[in-house]
């Protein structure tokens, strides 16, 4: 392969920040799925994505090639079915995760957020991430999560990417998480401005129907620098 | 099993021996039905797929030594999206039949019979429809295609070079069989992909030995099997499998030796 491309897929599935040898065992995980061992790159891009902020909201990309070519190779699924598992673990040691660190509670809902994103079975959401899905960002919406600006950021990052498709699988559940956001907006105490910010910001937009209007976008975004 | 199963099965021993059934999670059940508290999922449920709101979601087998769920919601989510991609294909797989059937019959009538089974159930005359049927159907066909031996077969015979009665044949899954019928076709399916199994190091002992059967003469999987009681059904096949071959006495080989002469080898 040329130099060129090699460094296309890097880009592509931003994995500058993994050491050269498990690039190469990514890559070679794309384009060849049955001569790696698959359970061993779940469980690597797995670890990374708890680690680093940047790859855990863009990994789901990576993983949907390797099923993508996995399932077309040999029509297998060990790399999906480790992935589930892992996120499942994960899942169960997520209060945990989070006293422990932050950061990395964050990066999880981040993934496990990503995954929903891209992983789609015949087009449709995985049903069985639509519950856990909810679960941490109704944990992101409760009153000790919004005093930490992360926990507010990750928590409409996600909700900006996939709270459509969310609302459309399970529209109670969202109901239920905006009444959080409302009550945490309105009633909560030592909110940092960034926090409350991001709140109303994020109301808006689901009141708009998962988008934002131009005036609102004007007076959310046009601090930032062209 | 997830994890979480697995690690309750040290506790499978009931103190009560009236009441030895546990949910998933270990807790010992009481007899009457539980309902919705007998989700795997905490209590969440996303309304599809209901298997039977009155049926455990786990029981204890004489086989298993812990709680076994049933296949309708395992506990893992690998296997969850797997059943849930099971369950779209096998629907759109029906989407397809139904459409596609119609036509197809209009065609089959005006040609001559040699048609490939897979045209034959028509559209509402005698097309398996239950949900819960095909999906168990599915799973056995997937058990059969996702092996060495299948891929090898597909990729050495493509579809248009197979020849009935030599190379094996998926059972059509929306035809209307008895349950033993289908579980035979498919078993005799199975054992006939046997023949592309990836060459073992030790010989090839067990390839010999499947092709000894030879029941490509004895049995026709392709053959039509009639919608017959089970007993009926059942009988036919299994006499055909004497591995004496077409002799179909019915008496099983053990038995005809034991009762002329002891060897000393019998022992």
């Amino acid at each position: 392969m040329l130099p060129s491309i090699m460094e296309n897929t890097t880009d592509d599935y931003r994995i500058q920040s993994f050491d050269l040898d498990t690039q190469m065992l990514l890559k070679t995980a794309l384009k060849d799925p049955s001569s790696v061992n698959l359970e061993k790159v779940s469980d690597i891009i797995m670890d990374q994505s708890l680690k680093d902020q940047v790859f855990s909201k863009e990994a789901g990309r990576i993983c949907y090639t390797i099923v993508q070519a996995e399932a077309k190779q040999n029509n297998g699924n060990v790399f999906r079915r480790n992935l589930l598992n892992r996120l499942q673990q994960e899942f169960k040691n997520r209060e945990e995760t989070r006293g422990r660190s932050l950061q990395e509670w964050v990066c999880y809902v981040s993934f496990i957020c990503n995954i929903f994103d891209y992983l789609k079975v015949n087009n449709m959401p995985m049903v069985a991430l639509v519950h856990p899905v909810y679960d941490c960002l109704i944990r992101l919406a409760q009153p000790d999560a919004l005093m930490n600006e992360e926990e507010v950021d990750c928590l409409v990052l996600q909700l900006h990417r996939i709270g459509e498709q969310l609302e459309k699988v399970n529209s109670p559940r969202m109901d239920e998480l905006f009444f959080l956001l409302r009550d945490g907006f309105l009633l909560q105490e030592g909110l940092t401005s960034m926090a409350r910010l991001l709140l109303l910001e994020i109301l808006e937009f689901r009141a708009g129907g998962w988008l934002l209007s131009s005036t609102a976008h004007k007076y959310y975004y046009s601090e930032i620098a062209d | 099993m997830s994890d979480w199963t697995r690690g309750r099965r040290s506790d499978s021993h009931s103190s009560k021996p009236e009441n030895r059934k546990r949910g998933v999670d270990g807790s010992l059940r009481a007899n009457r039905e539980t309902g919705g508290s007998g989700r795997e999922n905490g209590g969440h449920t996303d309304g599809s797929y209901r298997y039977s709101e009155k049926r455990h979601a786990s029981f204890t087998t004489p086989e298993s030594t812990g709680p076994v769920s049933r296949c309708s919601r395992p506990a893992d989510w690998g296997s969850q999206v797997d059943d849930d991609e099971m369950r779209r294909d096998v629907h759109r797989d029906m989407q397809r039949r139904r459409i596609l059937g119609a036509e197809v019959t209009q065609r089959e009538r005006k040609t001559s019979s040699g048609s490939s089974e897979s045209c034959d159930s028509r559209e509402g005359e005698n097309m398996e429809t239950d949900e819960a049927v095909l999906l168990r159907r599915q799973k056995q066909i997937n058990y059969g295609k996702n092996t060495l031996a299948y891929d090898r077969y597909t990729k050495e015979v493509p579809k248009h070079m197979r020849q009935p009665g030599v190379h094996p044949k998926t059972p059509n899954k929306f035809r209307k069989y008895s349950r033993r019928s289908w579980d035979q076709q498919i078993k005799l399916w199975k054992v006939k992909l046997h023949a592309w199994d990836p060459p073992t190091e030790d010989g090839q002992d067990k390839v010999l030995d499947i092709e000894e059967l030879d029941l490509g003469d004895v049995m026709d999987i392709e053959l039509d099997f009639p919608t017959l009681p089970d007993s009926q059904n059942a009988s036919l096949p299994a006499r055909s499998l004497s591995l004496e071959g077409e002799d179909c006495s019915g008496t099983p080989v053990k038995v005809q030796k034991t009762e002329t002469t002891v060897e000393p080898d019998m022992a």
